[in-house]
C-alpha cells in the first residue's frame, strides 16, 4: 500500500493549480501535434523541451506538461487517420483501416468519440499496469551491478530497431554514431580532452537537446522542401452530429480492455512499441470477433482495438524508461533527454531519490487521460478545423519555434549552427533510412555506458570476461542478441501484413 | 545514379578512421596510463562504426526513392536562409529577421508572397510579444533599441 500513498502524493503535486494548467496546455498541444500529419509526437515533444526550459519550470511541472503532450499526441493521431485516411503518426496507421470507412459512411463523429473512449480505456488499463509493475521492476533493477548495466544498455540498442526495423546494420551504425558524439568533450574521470579541437564550446560536449531539435524538426523541413508536397489533402469528410448509442459503447468495451492489456505488454517489452501494440491488438481482435465482425468496412471494434492498443503501449513504454532508464521509442527517448537535462539520473534509483517526480508524472498520466477524454469528445471540432492548416504554413512556424527555443536556452549562434548541421545530418540519414532514435539514445546513454564499462574494468583489473560473468548479465546479453537476430527473421513477415501507409 | 548508401558508407568510414586515429593520440592523462582509459571506449566505437559503414559500402540497400537532385538548389537556398537568419538575428533584431525567415520559407514552399509576408510578420510579432512581455525573456531588439 506504499504505492498508493506515493500515488496520492503524486496527485497532490499534479493537482496544484499551476501543474494542472500546464497539464491542460500539454494535452491540448499534444492532441494538435498528434493530429497534424507531418508533425509526429517525437518532433512535437522535441520542440517543446527548450520551451519548457525557457519557461523556467521546475522539473516536475515540466515533466507533467511533456507527459501530457506525449499522451495527447497518442490521442491526436487518430483524428487524421479517421478523417483523412492519413495517419497523424505511425501507431495510428491501423486506425485508418476501419476509421476512414466509418467516416465515409457519415459516422465520423461516432468514430472519433468511440476511438477517444477506447484510447482512454487503453491508457487507463496500462497506467494501472504501470503503477503496479514499475516499482517491482525498479526494486529488481537495484540488484544490477555495473556489468549488468552495461549489458542492459547494449540490450536497449539491440532491441531499439524493433521487430519491424529494417536493417540492423544501420541501427548499429546509428547507435555507434550517437555514442561517438557523446564522447566529445572533457572526459569526466580523467579530464582528458576528447575531440574538442580546443574549441571552448565543445569542452562541455554537444548538447543533446540541440541535436534532438535539429535531427527531428529541421530535418522535417528539409524533407518537405525536397519532396515539395505542395498540395495538402483536404478533409473530404464532413462532420456529422454525434449520435452515440449506449449499445455501441458497450460493444467496444471488451475490445478496449483487451487492447489496453495487449498494448501495455507490447509497450513494456523492449523494442516493441506502440506500432506493434496497435497491430497486435487489431489482428487479435479480428480473430476473436471472427465472422460476426465486418472489419475493414467500418467496424467500431476495428478502431477501438488499435487505439486502445497504441495508447496502452504509450503508457507501457514508460515502464522501462522510468525504471531502467532505457526508452523503447522515439518519444520516450526524447522524454528521457528531458530528465537527463534536469540532472535526474534515470534508472531504478529514481524511484527512491526522486519519488515525488516519478509519482507526479504517473499521476499526471492519469489526470491527463481524463482531461484528454473531456477535451476530445466535445472539442474535437476545433482539432478538425486546425487539421486544415497546410504544412506550407505550419513548417516554417515550427522551424521558428525550434530556433527560438534553442536561442532562448543558450543565446548562442554556435548552438543554432549546430542545430542546422544536425538537421542536415538528420535529413541525409532519413533519406538513407538510417534510424535517428539510436543516435539520440547513444548521446543520452553514452556517458553512463562508458562509466559502467570502465567501472567493471577497474574493479576486475581489465578482465573483459567479467562483462558476462553473472547469470543475469548473460541473460541480458542473450536477449540483446535475440533482439538483433529476430528482426531479420520476423521483420519481413510483419511488414507484409501491415497495411501500406500513404505518405 | 550514385547509391546514397555507398556514398554515406564511404564518408562514415573515413570519419570512423579519423575518429579512431584520434583516440590513439589522446594526451596521456595526468593520473598515468590505465588499462581502460579515456581512449578505450572511442576505439570500440570507431571499430563498430567502421565495420557497419564498410558493410554499407559493400552491400548497399536498393533505395526505393532516390534523392531528388532537382531539389538540391532549393535545399541549399533554405539552408542559406537558416544560416543567414542565425547571424542576422542580433544585428536586425528578432522581429525583422524572423519575419523574413518565415516569409521566405513559406514562399519557397508555395505560398503566395503576400500571404507569406503576412504569416512572417504576424507570427514573429506574436512570438516576440509572448517572450518579451509574457515570459520576460528578452529577445534581440536590434537597431530599434532605445
Amino acid at each position: 500500500m506504499e504505492t498508493l500513498s506515493f500515488l496520492m502524493d503524486g496527485f497532490s503535486t499534479a493537482l496544484s493549480l499551476e501543474n494542472f494548467l500546464y497539464a491542460l496546455l500539454g494535452c491540448f498541444i499534444g492532441t494538435l501535434i498528434g493530429a497534424l500529419p507531418g508533425l509526429g509526437p517525437a518532433n512535437g515533444v522535441a520542440i517543446m523541451i527548450p520551451l519548457a526550459f525557457t519557461l523556467g519550470l521546475p522539473p516536475e511541472t515540466a515533466l507533467i506538461m511533456l507527459t501530457s503532450v506525449y499522451a495527447g499526441a497518442m490521442y491526436g493521431g487518430r483524428i487524421s487517420s479517421i478523417l483523412l485516411n492519413i495517419p497523424g503518426d505511425e501507431p495510428a496507421m491501423m486506425t485508418c483501416l476501419d476509421g476512414y470507412p466509418m467516416a465515409r459512411q457519415g459516422k465520423a463523429a461516432e468514430a472519433l468519440a468511440l476511438s477517444a473512449l477506447a484510447s482512454f480505456i487503453g491508457s487507463l488499463v496500462a497506467t494501472i499496469g504501470l503503477i503496479f509493475l514499475a516499482p517491482i521492476l525498479a526494486r529488481f533493477a537495484l540488484s544490477f551491478g555495473a556489468a549488468e548495466y552495461f549489458a542492459l544498455f547494449v540490450l536497449a540498442f539491440a532491441t531499439l530497431g524493433g521487430v519491424t526495423g529494417k536493417n540492423p546494420v544501420k541501427s548499429a551504425l546509428a547507435a555507434g554514431i550517437g555514442l561517438s558524439i557523446a564522447t566529445v568533450g572533457i572526459d569526466i574521470s580523467t579530464g582528458t580532452q576528447r575531440y574538442t579541437f580546443n574549441v571552448l564550446e565543445l569542452f562541455e560536449g554537444i548538447d543533446f537537446i540541440v541535436a534532438i531539435v535539429g535531427l527531428f524538426a529541421v530535418s522535417e523541413l528539409l524533407l518537405f522542401i525536397e519532396a515539395h508536397r505542395g498540395s495538402t489533402p483536404r478533409s473530404e469528410v464532413k462532420m456529422n452530429p454525434l449520435r452515440l448509442s449506449f449499445a455501441s459503447v458497450l460493444q467496444i468495451l471488451p475490445t478496449s480492455l483487451r487492447g489496453g492489456v495487449l498494448g501495455f505488454i507490447a509497450g513494456v517489452l523492449p523494442g516493441a512499441g506502440a506500432s506493434l501494440g496497435s497491430f497486435v491488438s487489431y489482428t487479435l481482435e479480428k480473430r476473436i470477433v471472427g465472422s460476426k465482425g465486418y472489419f475493414g468496412e467500418g467496424d467500431p471494434r476495428g478502431i477501438a482495438a488499435p487505439e486502445a492498443g497504441n495508447n496502452g503501449a504509450a503508457s507501457g513504454a514508460l515502464v522501462p524508461m522510468l525504471t531502467l532508464g532505457i526508452p523503447g521509442s522515439a518519444t520516450t527517448a526524447v522524454l528521457l533527454a528531458m530528465l537527463v537535462s534536469f540532472n535526474i539520473t534515470p534508472g531504478p534509483l529514481m524511484f527512491t531519490q526522486n519519488a515525488d517526480i516519478v509519482w507526479s508524472v504517473i499521476a499526471a498520466l492519469l489526470l491527463g487521460n481524463i482531461l484528454l477524454l473531456l477535451l476530445n469528445i466535445p472539442l474535437v471540432g476545433i482539432f478538425v478545423h486546425l487539421l486544415s492548416i497546410p504544412p506550407r504554413y505550419l513548417l516554417p512556424i515550427v522551424t521558428m519555434v525550434a530556433f527560438v527555443g534553442i536561442y532562448a536556452i543558450s543565446r548562442s549562434a554556435f548552438d543554432l549552427c549546430f542545430m542546422i548541421a544536425f538537421g542536415v545530418m538528420g535529413f541525409i540519414f532519413r533519406k538513407a533510412e538510417i534510424p535517428l532514435v539510436p543516435i539520440i539514445l547513444g548521446m543520452l546513454l553514452g556517458p553512463e555506458m562508458e562509466k559502467n564499462l570502465r567501472h567493471v574494468m577497474q574493479i576486475h583489473d581489465g578482465d573483459w570476461t567479467m562483462l558476462w560473468n553473472s547469470g543475469l548479465s548473460i541473460g541480458l546479453w542473450c536477449i540483446a542478441l535475440a533482439g538483433l537476430i529476430l528482426p531479420v527473421i520476423i521483420g519481413p513477415i510483419l511488414r507484409r501484413r501491415t497495411p501500406q501507409v500513404k505518405s | 545514379m550514385i547509391n546514397l548508401d555507398r556514398m554515406l558508407g564511404l564518408v562514415l568510414l573515413t570519419l570512423a578512421v579519423a575518429y579512431g586515429w584520434g583516440a590513439f593520440n589522446f594526451p596521456v592523462a595526468f593520473a598515468g596510463p590505465e588499462s581502460v582509459g579515456p581512449a578505450t571506449f572511442p576505439k570500440i566505437l570507431a571499430f563498430i562504426v567502421g565495420i557497419c559503414s564498410l558493410y554499407m559500402l559493400i552491400k548497399p540497400d536498393s533505395m526505393e526513392e532516390g534523392f531528388e537532385f532537382k531539389a538540391l538548389p532549393e535545399l541549399l537556398l533554405v539552408l542559406a536562409v537558416l544560416v543567414l537568419y542565425v547571424f542576422l538575428m542580433e544585428p536586425l533584431g528578432f522581429i525583422l529577421s524572423t519575419a523574413l525567415m518565415v516569409a521566405t520559407l513559406c514562399w519557397r514552399m508555395g505560398v503566395k508572397p503576400s500571404y507569406a509576408g503576412m504569416t512572417g510578420i504576424v507570427s514573429s510579432t506574436l512570438v516576440f510579444l509572448l517572450f518579451h512581455f509574457g515570459l520576460a525573456l528578452p529577445l534581440p531588439i536590434g537597431p530599434w533599441e532605445l
